[in-house]
């Protein structure tokens, strides 16, 4: 017992300001296990409903937009695909901030008893759902294209970096909301019908064009609206030039994130009063 | 010498006091602004103490002192308002009955997250899994969810984890009363073997028994202070008077009609005389009546104790072979005299319990203070008789 203790104490981390991702990954995989585990009955349904969901959606939409409002084309291209291309990022987004926000509360027993860094439990919260979403949209792609939509794959090579980007941006937001909603527990309630508006304020299920001229500056200032943009290039168009508004991309990203990681880490030690 | 493994210096808790949302709101802004919390509960305050290597402290308190609070403090769970916290080595808590288990998982799949909670890597947790299993011995209980668990198996599980990873410090909790007794003397074997190997340990319980069994200090804390803190059998011998001065009770006597009420001998009146003043080596009389709820002479005890509580001398009726003296029906007086009362000068208590006839069960603890008036420089309690062989100075 004469060895010397080793230099970090697993028992007091808490805080601290570089990521514990690596360290604690480990713990992050279980957090990311367990979140998939809470929503389905086991790991084989839960890839099954990664596939089945987003079909649903998908044939539902084909039968409200293209079959009863006939909306066949939208500026010379399938408004279905025109629809899906942007509306899973929105889906996926909306889930992993209405999850990440409730996060911390799932996890109060262990708070309340065992040290660990609180913020691996937003991540897997986020990275369990923004991973199966993005798996769903996959295949959404792909099941377009075998109907014979005019998918363009290559687009791809934009789109991911897009949905990590978006990725980023999602995690931080929700690293915000979940810490005040531990201790206001009104934040989900206004985030479900704020998120509700926010849908229809971005041109989703419309392209920006058919917007009056007058409010076009507004709907154009929601950031979102830009990321739809940039999938809508690359997967209907193949446009994979990059430029500054996607360098600005990144950089709001990433003060999103920055800012919802301070607001946490101010919050956190606090938390197992609150839970 | 190495620095202490344990170094907690001035550490303080507050929770905050919030009654309405609005409080909250304006937490969270006091919060973000790194301010402090206002209106608090001080859950501990000032809590100062070490640990080295090898050694073992027993925390011991009421419900409600802070012995939770103060293990989470160490655990790393709670992060302190105030003071600083340094552990340099793994802490293995154990907090709680299965605490950080999850009911849905299997026991294999809880030491996966329980040792993924201590932060070891995906590698170290596989090569301990084997000796986890083979030490909370349960058997294929294992793959099963721990919600199908006894109570039992899971402090089994939760022992085999928190010690298996061999942890720097222990720090457990009221974990020892549950189990059965086969269990917990494993337990207690374990620890003393852990202690006896060089482990250090951090206990929180409300067996004193075991407090003084497997820890060398014990610490005392009441409303979240430390009230006394030194080597375990001084430390939980004072506890456990403050107990039963505690459950003694009122320091006024208890009324003829409740002590009739209760079936309790109790005395009704103390008088010291001289009343309040007397000066040294002089006689003090003790004088007062008792309360016997069925006319049993009962035993009465008189102590004479220092103003801070420390005792000087103490004699009961029956030690000396004799009763109180009864005055009416279910009343009887008691009259006692120290002639040249050897006390030196100072504030002193007479205090007196009735007993009954047996001299086994204490009713209650009746005192009256009194002064001890001297010019003597002579020092402590009492003047004991003595003669120094030398030449007188003048």
């Amino acid at each position: 017992m004469a060895s010397a203790p080793p230099p970090a104490a697993p028992g007091v981390v808490a805080s601290g300001t570089s990521l514990p991702l690596l360290r604690h990954r480990a713990l992050f995989s279980n957090f990311f296990r367990r979140e998939r585990f809470a929503r389905y009955l086991g790991s084989v349904s839960g890839f099954a409903w990664a596939f089945l969901h987003p079909l649903a959606l998908l044939g539902v939409y084909h039968f409200v937009f293209t079959t009863v409002f006939r909306a066949g084309a939208m500026n010379g291209k399938s408004f279905l695909l025109f629809v899906a291309v942007a509306l899973w990022p929105w889906l996926a987004a909306q889930e992993a901030l209405q999850r990440g926000t409730v996060s911390i509360g799932g996890y109060a027993g262990l708070i309340r008893k065992v040290a660990f860094p609180h913020e691996l439990i937003v991540y897997a919260s986020v990275a369990a759902t923004l991973v199966l979403q993005f798996v769903g949209y996959l295949v959404v792609l792909v099941v377009l294209a075998l109907f014979g939509e005019p998918v363009r794959f290559e687009g791809l090579l934009l789109a991911i970096p897009l949905w990590i980007v978006l990725s980023v941006a999602i995690t931080g937001l929700a690293l915000g909301l979940a810490a005040l909603q531990v201790f206001i527990r009104d934040i989900e309630h206004i985030l479900l019908p704020v998120l509700m508006i926010l849908m229809y304020l971005t041109p989703i299920l419309y392209p920006l064009s058919l917007v009056p001229e007058s409010m076009k500056p507004w709907v154009a200032a929601n950031p979102f609206g830009y990321l739809v943009d940039r999938l809508r290039d690359a997967l209907l168009d193949g446009q994979l030039a990059i430029g500054w508004g996607d360098a600005a991309a990144v950089v709001v990203a990433l003060a999103l994130f920055a800012a919802g990681r301070w607001v946490f880490l101010r919050l956190s030690p606090h938390f197992e009063d609150f839970v | 010498m190495s620095a202490p493994l344990l170094h907690l210096s001035g550490v303080g808790k507050d929770y905050a006091k919030l009654d309405t949302n609005a409080g909250r709101v304006g937490l969270v802004f006091d919060l973000l602004r790194g301010r402090g919390v206002t209106h608090a509960f001080h859950a501990l305050d000032d809590i100062s103490f070490d640990l080295a290597a090898g050694e073992s402290l027993g925390i011991i308190g009421e419900n409600g002192a802070g012995k939770s609070t103060l293990l989470k403090v160490v655990a790393g769970v709670i992060t302190p308002t105030r003071g600083s916290v340094d552990v340099r080595g793994r802490v293995g808590a154990l907090l709680e009955l299965g605490s950080g288990f999850h009911p849905e998982y299997s026991g294999l799949a809880n030491i996966d997250l329980a040792a993924a909670l201590l932060g070891l890597t995906p590698s170290e947790i596989a090569a301990k899994r084997d000796e986890i299993v083979a030490f909370a011995d349960i058997g294929e209980h294992i793959h099963d969810p721990i919600k199908h668990y006894s109570s039992g198996m899971v402090v089994r599980l939760g022992f085999a984890v928190a010690t298996a990873l061999k942890p720097d410090v222990l720090i457990t909790d009221e974990v020892l009363a549950v189990g059965d007794e086969s269990f917990q003397k494993k337990c207690v074997a374990w620890m003393e073997n852990y202690l006896a190997g060089g482990g250090t340990l951090l206990l929180c319980s409300h067996s004193m028994y075991h407090v003084q069994k497997l820890c060398r200090a014990a610490l005392w804390l009441k409303d979240g202070r430390i009230v006394r803190h030194g080597p375990s059998p001084e430390v939980t011998q004072a506890y456990l008077a403050y107990h039963e001065e505690k459950s003694v009770g009122a320091k006024k006597p208890i009324a003829a009609p409740r002590a009739s009420a209760e079936g309790y001998y109790a005395i009704q009146s103390l008088t010291v005389d001289p009343p309040g003043r007397i000066a040294a080596g002089a006689t003090l009389a003790v004088r007062g009546e008792v309360y016997s709820p069925d006319d049993r002479v009962p035993v009465v005890l008189i102590g004479l104790v220092r103003a801070d509580g420390t005792p000087v001398y103490g004699v009961a009726t029956d030690m000396d072979g004799v009763a109180p003296v009864r005055v009416r029906a279910q009343r009887f007086a008691f009259w006692l005299t120290f002639p040249q009362l050897p006390l030196l000068p100072g504030k002193y208590l007479v205090r007196a319990h009735a007993l009954d006839p047996e001299g086994v069960r204490l009713f209650d603890n009746v005192e009256q203070p009194f002064v001890v008036e001297g010019t003597t420089r002579e020092l402590g309690l009492v003047r004991i008789g003595h003669g120094w062989n030398g030449s007188e100075t003048k």
